[in-house]
């Protein structure tokens, strides 16, 4: 465990030389998995996740099929190496967690209705942790989808805001996770401006709370602006390349 | 208004145009505004919006040749995989093209498990069933050849417009081809060597199916290799 700093916030920013509304810098590639039917790399700062989907496809075990739609299914998993002591592997109570409510964040954009009696599964792997794995995985999931040629309303872009030293910042980092006072993530269809994820540890005050999420929603436009990016680059490269 | 220009590419959620356009695959209306629902290239004509998609699996759509395998059979009939989530259904008699008595013999003698088989979706219904008939000119069990799979979205490009690049293939090739829209391809021919390259051809085709000039590109990898002799 790490010693908590003196301070936070030095002049009015942060240890890594953020501002408060800034966020981390942000890698996110399409199509890097050949045997996945989609897949994408996202880097938030340090956090390293990769996901996969595959589908639609026949599902099992068959019990689970819907007759009149597809069925969406989400595995959030950390690496044993993804943190600093060494993770347990396999699916824990904070996993099952994640993996529902990643799974419900997409649930109102894919066109689901379409596949009847199938099955899509996004996997989504954390290689490497440094707070804010969930919002890293959405938006890695919304790209894999994508690029898997899932029909969809729009895509779905995430980012966490929190108080840190009685600061409203962006995109947390670990140090500011564990020794600020409120982490809140916050996933939206960036299109509609809809919430599809809003979780909190910790609290805020009605303004610090409406301020908080003002920053969120800037800061997952940002975000959709790179997804988009991505999307479009897996495209662009030349016919005589390979 | 269209916000986009025709075969520009889109992405999910990507508003296309305003007003009173008819959506079909890939597009969708939310009010009056049209968006994209998959990564493709936008195919606007008059007030009819389409989007070619890049991606995706192939879903099965009523008149579609497809080239399938079967997995499994039944007392009247076999289960094809079709390169898809749903699988087809394929009766005897839509492979014998006429009445099969089910009491006099079984239906090994048609088909075993494992066999490819060009086939035509005669039905599919709202739970997603297909119902496969093999009874057509050019349709039923393939004997020799080679299969190619490639992703089901490239297919169009397979064919060209009006066929001109399955045309290609085969005209400079000298092999004969068959196209299933649910991505698989069989290849004939007498010269292995211009198989294997009618092969390279198509995963060609895949890889750079949203460039231009493909058709002359693919013509010269044909040619080259034809003329290097044997």
């Amino acid at each position: 465990m790490m010693e908590k700093p003196e301070k936070l916030i030095v002049d009015g920013k942060r240890l890594d030389g953020r501002e408060p509304g800034e966020l981390r810098p942000l890698k996110i590639q399409a199509g890097v998995l050949k045997r996945a039917d989609g897949s994408a790399y996202v880097e938030m700062g340090l956090n390293k996740v990769l996901a996969a989907v595959y589908g639609p496809r026949e599902l099992h075990p068959r019990h689970l099929q819907q007759p009149d739609t597809a069925v969406l299914r989400c595995r959030y998993n950390m690496a044993p190496f993804s943190v600093d002591d060494r993770k347990r592997p396999g699916p824990d109570r904070r996993s099952v967690e994640i993996s529902k409510v990643i799974r419900d964040a997409f649930e109102p954009v894919v066109f689901t209705k379409l596949y009847p009696r199938s099955g899509i599964d996004v996997f989504i792997e954390v290689l490497q942790a440094d707070a804010g794995t969930r919002t890293a995985g959405i938006n890695a999931a919304a790209v894999a989808l994508a690029d898997a040629g899932v029909p969809m309303r729009d895509l779905v872009s995430s980012v966490a805001v929190g108080k840190v030293d009685g600061t409203i910042v962006i995109d947390l980092t670990k140090e500011e996770d564990q020794f600020g006072t409120t982490d809140m993530p916050v996933a939206m269809l960036p299109r509609k401006k809809v919430i599809t994820l809003l979780q909190m540890d910790g609290h805020f005050t009605q303004e610090e709370f409406e301020h908080a999420l003002a920053l969120a929603m800037n800061g997952c436009e940002q975000v959709y602006g790179a997804q988009k990016q991505a999307l479009r680059a897996k495209y662009s490269t030349k016919p005589e390349e390979e | 208004m269209l916000h986009v220009k025709n075969r520009e590419l889109v992405i999910p959620g990507q508003l296309i145009a305003e007003g009173g356009y008819s959506t079909y695959g890939g597009a969708f209306r939310d009010g009056n505004q049209v968006y994209s629902s998959v990564i493709g290239l936008v195919d606007a004509r008059g007030q009819d919006i389409r989007i070619i998609p890049l991606g995706g699996r192939y879903v099965p759509r009523r008149g579609d040749v497809v080239i399938g395998v079967a997995i499994d059979s039944y007392g009247s009939g076999w289960i094809l995989d079709i390169n898809s989530p749903y699988a087809g259904n394929l009766f005897v008699s839509d492979l014998a093209g006429r009445k099969v008595d089910l009491d006099r013999g079984d239906i090994s003698q048609y088909l075993s498990i494992g066999d490819v088989v060009v086939a035509e979706v005669m039905d599919v219904n709202e739970r997603m069933r297909v119902h496969l008939d093999a009874s057509g000119p050019g349709m039923g069990k393939v004997r020799g050849g080679k299969l190619v799979e490639i992703s089901s979205a490239k297919v169009p490009r397979v064919i060209g417009r009006k066929g001109s690049m399955t045309a290609t293939l085969q005209d400079v090739s000298g092999c004969k081809l068959k196209v299933g829209q649910n991505g698989r391809i069989m290849i004939w021919g007498k010269d292995q060597k211009m198989v294997n390259a009618v092969v390279e051809a198509l995963l060609m085709i895949e890889r750079e199916a949203h460039t231009s000039g493909l058709t002359d590109r693919v013509r010269q990898f044909l040619e080259k290799i034809k003329s290097e002799g044997a």
